[in-house]
């Protein structure tokens, strides 16, 4: 019972060597001082604490540990690393899409979910894909548009 | 790993329940709502066993472990369990969540519930010695008892697919799609030679397990269009002696209504 949970963060293999059943949330930000997560509401409903986990989006405060054993967990850390991450850091602020960025970096995953699926996406399928996602400041519009913009400026990459 | 457990196929997990004290961890979002620091989970969200979707003949099997996500990309998923998940939760969520695990926390109010129990479906449950199946309707003693023992997981879900094709189904709630339900129904109704050849209902959300009462659609089954438009008042009647809604945030009495008038819609759409 005493090996470590091994997975990959945002590329790097490690081995976490707490409980599995300790919250996802917690440890990135605590043991691997990934603070780009934030936790807004730590019961699912805010989208504040989004990752990937083998591309797919999840809230970090819903799942333990055990549960990323030999998966790749993407935070927004790993992911602005990336060229996608590039057309929609310049999406969103060309429409001012970020007021108090609490949100942003969950938003960007989310968005980065929604493009991945759909290239091209339809206004609803954006607001489907960023359901989850609660934005207390900019209203939802700007962001839409953000991704309809990184969508336009990103063709090809997604 | 330290308190877990991540088996890699069902013999080795139900080897591992047998074994130790463990909780199932599926997807995790109702059991990380309110974490035991100290819980042992057994993770079994990577037994393919558990995962898999396969019709045989009439029937369909669904892997307990299947998450939302995966049934609504499925082209072998019957629209009506498609129209339940859309409306749960949030895309996040239905990545993670699971069937098996809306049917084990035991909660009237679970969505893909309802769904299989409209549609008669029945369990299978397996330990390292023993597998049973049994129909959901047995499943549920009362709120939060379930007939699930300590060496168990639910496997699959066993769906008859026969009389799904014509359903209505409506969710009445706060937000249309964060809000755990409060007042669901199901519907299903086939017409076959001028006669209603198949008639079944169920209510999410309005008592401790899904309400479910065969006996009084059966009032239905076999009447030809005027003889179950005779027959409405009657059958509208014998739910609303058997609705008898929890007392909850929002009262019993609008409960009731909103699920006779979900009822008469029902009706009414299939043109009764
Ligand atoms: C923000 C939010 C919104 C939600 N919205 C909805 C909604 O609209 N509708 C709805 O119905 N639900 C909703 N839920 C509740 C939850 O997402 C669902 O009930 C989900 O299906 C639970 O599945 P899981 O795999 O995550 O369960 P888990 O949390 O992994 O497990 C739940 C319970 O089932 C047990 N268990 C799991 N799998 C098995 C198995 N195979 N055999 C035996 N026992 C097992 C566990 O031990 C635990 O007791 C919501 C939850 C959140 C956080
Ligand atoms: S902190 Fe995880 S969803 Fe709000
Ligand atoms: S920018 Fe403030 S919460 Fe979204």
């Amino acid at each position: 019972m005493n090996q470590g949970i091994v997975f990959k963060l945002n590329g790097q293999p490690v081995s976490y060597t707490g409980s599995a059943a300790d919250r996802l949330l917690d440890v990135l930000r605590q043991t691997y001082r990934l603070t780009g997560v934030k936790c807004g509401c730590n019961e699912g409903e805010c989208g504040a604490c989004s990752v990937l986990i083998d591309g797919h989006l999840a809230n970090s405060c819903m799942v333990a540990m055990g549960r990323v054993e030999n998966c790749e967990v993407t935070t927004i850390e790993g992911y602005s690393q990336t060229e996608r991450f590039q057309v929609l850091e310049q999406a969103y602020a060309a429409v001012s899409a970020v007021q108090c960025g609490y949100c942003i970096p969950g938003m960007i995953l989310a968005s980065e979910c929604v493009l991945a699926r759909h290239p091209h996406p339809s206004e609803t399928e954006i607001r489907l894909g960023l359901s989850g996602n609660l934005c207390r400041c900019t209203g939802y519009n700007a962001i839409v548009k953000a991704i309809q913009i990184a969508a336009e400026k990103g063709e090809g990459l997604w | 790993m330290v308190n877990g457990f991540s088996p890699a196929t069902l013999q080795e997990a139900l080897e591992i329940r047998a074994r130790h004290s463990v909780t199932p961890y599926a997807g995790g979002t109702d059991l990380m709502i309110n974490p035991d620091p100290d819980a042992v989970y057994l993770f079994v969200n990577h037994i393919p066993e558990m995962k898999q979707i396969e019709q045989r003949g009439d029937q369909l099997h669904l892997g307990a472990a299947c998450t939302y996500t995966q049934l609504l990309e499925h082209p072998l998923t019957p629209a009506i369990l498609k129209a339940a998940i859309d409306l749960i939760a949030a895309p996040a969520i239905r990545n993670e969540g699971t069937i098996g695990g809306n049917i084990a926390n035991g909660s009237a109010k679970a969505d893909s519930v309802l769904i299989f129990f409209v549609a008669d479906a029945s369990l299978k449950l397996n330990s390292q010695s023993a597998e049973r199946i049994i129909p959901i309707r047995d499943f549920y003693r009362e709120r939060k008892q379930l007939d699930l023992r300590p060496d168990e997981l639910i496997t699959e879900i066993i769906l008859p697919t026969k009389w799904l094709d014509h359903y209505y189904y409506k969710k009445v709630g706060a937000r249309k799609a964060l809000a755990i339900s409060r007042v669901v129904f199901a519907g299903l109704l086939t017409w076959q030679d001028d006669v209603i050849a198949h008639c079944a209902t169920a209510f999410g959300a309005v008592s401790g397990v899904v309400l479910r009462c065969p006996e009084l659609d059966a009032l239905l089954i076999g009447k030809t269009r005027s003889e179950a438009q005779a027959a409405k008042a009657g059958y509208l009647a014998a739910f609303g002696d058997m609705i008898a809604p929890i007392q909850g945030r929002v009262s019993a009495e609008y409960r009731k209504e909103v699920c006779l008038n979900l009822l008469t819609d029902f009706l009414t759409s299939n043109g009764i």
